[in-house]
């Protein structure tokens, strides 16, 4: 599940894509780093489509209105925008190049250049592209790197909307600590990685298989996230066969685990654990300027249990390893901390609800109890997953599956703000 | 109807076939009284133009320039066929197999059984599972894999250059007890038993040269061939093949369904190329999401079928469309655009698929089914490219392909003609 189109939409938008990235993905995002209103032709009003307005300035639904077109050239000296003030609501970003050979793209930051909100990336000359955005009242700077004058101001004035759950202090609370754990999680995911790199570059094949699934669990709890970029998750967790089928885009964690467990070897491992870094490093970037919602954090666990019982269950995610309870326990681990978050609302909004989540989820966990090992295969704390026989497996999946249509039943409620 | 021919069985000919043999030379006349009629109706095929009874006793002719099954209005059900030829099998057994098929062939499509034999000391000639069903606008459609071509039937010049197994494609993972085949045999019919009668019984008459490779059944029809028919919908429960190519667009028809001169094997002009693909749907994980997500996914509003730019069901997208917030109504990932002819340089195919399932995930406990997807078209490269465009689909997140096969299905016959005729002079 993801904020449908809508999100897809703004996920591209984000990420400058005017056409569909035509990399194929494995799962589609389900998150937006921005979000907007309703489609019309859907039928359903749902409330919490927005996203954070607090803190700081954010790119919101802001629903109705008018688009504005903004039109930006580039140019050796700058990056103008056209009109450089606009009122509040849907703006179109239209960048072009015709000419200026050493400034390629536009970003639009917030005016302290903390945040990325949008960007069109790599229009050398001749080339135009763009990216569209609904935006709340502030100011902010445009920026375009190589430029002779790299920032330009661009205010959007007007009063301020937001979604009605940002008026919920409870749901504005889950989505602000839901950011502080991407963002902690994506960190955590980049220095386990390391340390997984830093195994391959000593020769140490028996530490590599060690550290390798310790780094994925970080993946693994916030891969709906993660998502929103097609071509970056296809790049850091892409399998063979899917989406790619191309030896030279098969890159990520489960080429190093081919290599690893089934070539028995280093081999080629270091460059594509380099490549794997700088990938996650700009994961980094991005989740740290993305925003979220209630229906997207909701949703998002539910993809992770369906992500769980589609590919954990069936030993085809970690096929080389068979390491796949560790991500597995970061799938549950990335479901059962948006629930945890969302708790002191649905406390209230559905006590019951919450009650046969709580009561799935310590079904899971008592079953993967029983497969608890020390040190376990590979140093886990696991079993290893091979030696789960399909009786076993269909008890785990059933399990999963109720607590996926448990989780399934929380997008309403935060929705119903 | 044919009137049963003598084969002439050679060494290694099918024991079936001589049965066959004996039917039309002794057993016909012996105790056919009390079996004619297999499947109620006249022997004598009161064929309806275009085969578009509706009632249980019509039939859908079995000789004309193209292969019935193909622009047929799609039957509700789908018995699916793939066989490959046994060691040893020789050029001579597969020309009388092709010849024991084209009989057995027009009679079941003629509401007849395979034999009116019933002989106490002899096996059955037909196996009778269909008896008293009405035919249900039976057809049988013939489609020869990439395999065939190869050195064992001394066919190797005769492989239309375009026939060749699919390359690599995105979101499959493929199961080579779902995969290829040396031929295939498509039956439909408005009633499941007919369907499978048919395809079991051609792969008994076809024992000791080919053997069964794989098999589907669909239970449910998700396309729609002609103007006329209603569209059914598929397992997501949205409605399926809306913009599909009719059978009344017969300029479509000519430039993306027949084989036609481009063709660099004369035989197969008036024929049509078949792609199946085994489409597994995580019903499961898709039953979860949200009604509003899956309309995004699709492009379409669930009840109605009406695309998110509004209108009816019939209504033509309008994929430039912009919503108040400047982004595309139907998003750039939605399953139409990704899969229309605009997105695809015009490109379009046949669709012919029917859902299907084959039980339950032994480990997983989830359903094992979805989308048995067939489609015609003039040239397998048509659905590569579409295939390709959909690397980027929303719905992948929900679906797999498990299962694929190509192969080139021959023009249609006229009477006294049999399948292989073209193939072997």
């Amino acid at each position: 599940m993801h904020t449908s189109g809508t999100s897809t939409r703004h996920a591209a938008a984000a990420t400058a894509r005017p056409t569909p990235d035509p990399r194929p993905r494995t799962r589609r995002p389900r998150w937006a780093p921005v979000s907007v209103a309703a489609s019309a032709a859907a039928g359903l009003a749902l409330a919490a489509s927005g996203c954070a307005s607090s803190p700081g300035p954010a790119v919101s639904a802001a629903g109705a209105g008018q688009t504005v077109t903004v039109t930006i050239q580039l140019t050796p000296q700058g990056c103008a925008p056209k009109p450089a003030r606009v009122p509040a609501g849907a703006v179109d970003f239209v960048v072009a190049n015709k000419d200026a050979d050493a400034v390629s793209e536009a970003e639009l930051r917030t005016a302290d250049l903390s945040k990325i909100l949008g960007e069109q990336e790599n229009l050398t000359p001749g080339l135009s592209g763009g990216f569209s955005l609904t935006i709340q009242p502030g100011s902010y700077t445009i920026n375009c790197p190589g430029a002779a004058r790299q920032h330009w101001d661009f205010t959007v004035q007007g009063k301020a909307t937001g979604p009605s759950w940002t008026s919920n202090p409870q749901l504005a609370a889950a989505v602000r600590s839901y950011a502080s754990y991407v963002d902690r999680s994506t960190a955590d995911l980049i220095s386990h990685t390391r340390a997984f790199c830093q195994a391959i570059d000593a020769g140490d094949l028996g530490q590599a298989e060690i550290l390798y699934p310790r780094a994925r669990i970080y993946y693994e709890r916030i891969e709906p996230v993660a998502e929103i970029w097609g071509s970056l998750d296809t790049a850091i967790d892409g399998r063979w066969e899917n989406p790619v089928t191309v030896a030279s885009q098969f890159t990520g964690f489960h080429k190093i685990e081919q290599l690893l467990w089934e070539d028995n070897t280093l081999a080629g491992a270091r460059g594509l654990c380099a490549g794997l870094l700088k990938n996650e490093q700009q994961l980094l970037t991005l989740v740290r300027s993305a925003q979220y919602n209630p229906l997207e954090m909701a949703s998002g666990a539910t993809d992770l249990m369906n992500e769980a019982a589609t590919s954990k269950i069936s030993g085809e995610e970690e096929r080389y390893s068979n390491t796949d309870f560790p991500v597995f326990q970061g799938n549950l681990e990335g479901a059962t901390e948006v629930v945890a978050l969302l708790q002191p609302y649905l406390q209230h909004k559905d006590p019951s609800l919450l009650a046969q989540i709580g009561n799935r989820s310590a079904a899971i966990t008592a079953l993967l109890a029983r497969y608890r090992a020390s040190p376990g295969y590979d140093d886990t704390g696991y079993v290893e997953y091979s030696t789960v026989l399909d009786a076993q497996r269909r008890q785990l999946s059933a399990a999963v599956n109720a607590l996926a249509e448990w989780l399934s039943k929380l997008s309403v409620q935060v929705s119903s703000g | 109807m044919t009137s049963p021919r003598t084969g002439k069985p050679g060494s290694g000919a099918p024991t079936r076939r001589r049965v066959l043999t004996g039917a039309g030379a002794a057993g016909a006349g012996v105790v056919a009284a009390g079996l004619a009629g297999y499947f109620a109706r006249p022997a004598a095929p009161a064929t309806a133009p275009g085969g578009v009874l509706a009632g249980g006793d019509a039939t859908v002719p079995f000789y004309g320039p193209h292969q019935a099954g193909i622009i047929t209005p799609a039957q509700d059900r789908l018995a699916f066929g793939t066989l490959n030829a046994v060691p040893g099998a020789t050029r001579a057994d597969l020309r009388d197999l092709l010849r024991a098929w084209t009989r057995a062939s027009a009679r079941m499509t003629a509401g007849q059984p395979v034999g009116e034999d019933a002989q106490p000391y002899a096996p059955p000639v037909d196996t009778g599972e269909a008896a008293g069903s009405p035919v249900s606008r039976l057809t049988i459609t013939l489609g020869y894999g990439p395999a065939l071509f190869d050195h064992r039937f001394g066919l190797a010049g005769r492989k239309p250059s375009a026939l060749a197994q699919l390359p690599p494609l995105p979101n499959e993972n493929l199961d080579p007890d779902y995969t290829g085949g040396d031929l295939c045999v498509q039956a439909c019919s408005d009633d499941p038993l007919v369907a499978f009668h048919a395809v079991r019984n051609l792969a008994r008459i076809g024992m000791g040269v080919v053997e069964h490779n794989w098999m589907e059944l669909g239970f449910g029809r998700t396309s729609t061939t002609t103007a006329s028919q209603r569209t059914p919908r598929n397992l997501l429960g949205f409605k399926d093949g809306t913009r599909n190519i009719k059978a009344e667009q017969t300029q479509l028809m000519k430039d993306y369904v027949w084989v036609g001169p481009e063709t660099d094997q004369p035989w197969l002009r008036r024929g049509s190329y078949l792609i199946a693909r085994k489409i597994r749907i995580f019903v499961e994980n898709w039953d979860r999401d949200y009604l509003r997500d899956q309309e995004h996914v699709i492009g379409r509003a669930k009840v109605s079928g009406a695309p998110l730019t509004g209108g009816t069901e019939f209504t033509v997208p309008d994929f430039a469309a912009q919503g108040s917030d400047g982004q595309p109504v139907i998003p750039a990932d939605a399953h139409i655009r990704l899969a229309s002819f605009e997105h695809n340089r015009g490109i379009r195919i046949l669709r012919r698929g029917y859902s299907f399932t084959d039980g339950i995930d032994p480990q997983a406990g989830t359903l094992l089914g979805g989308l048995f997807f067939i489609a015609f078209m003039k040239n397998p490269g048509q659905f590569i490219r579409l295939q390709r465009s959909l690397a980027a689909d929303a719905l992948n997140e929900y679906i797999h392909h498990t299962g694929s096969a190509v192969f080139a299905c021959p023009p249609g016959l006229r009477p006294g003609q049999h399948w292989g005729d073209t193939l072997f002079t």
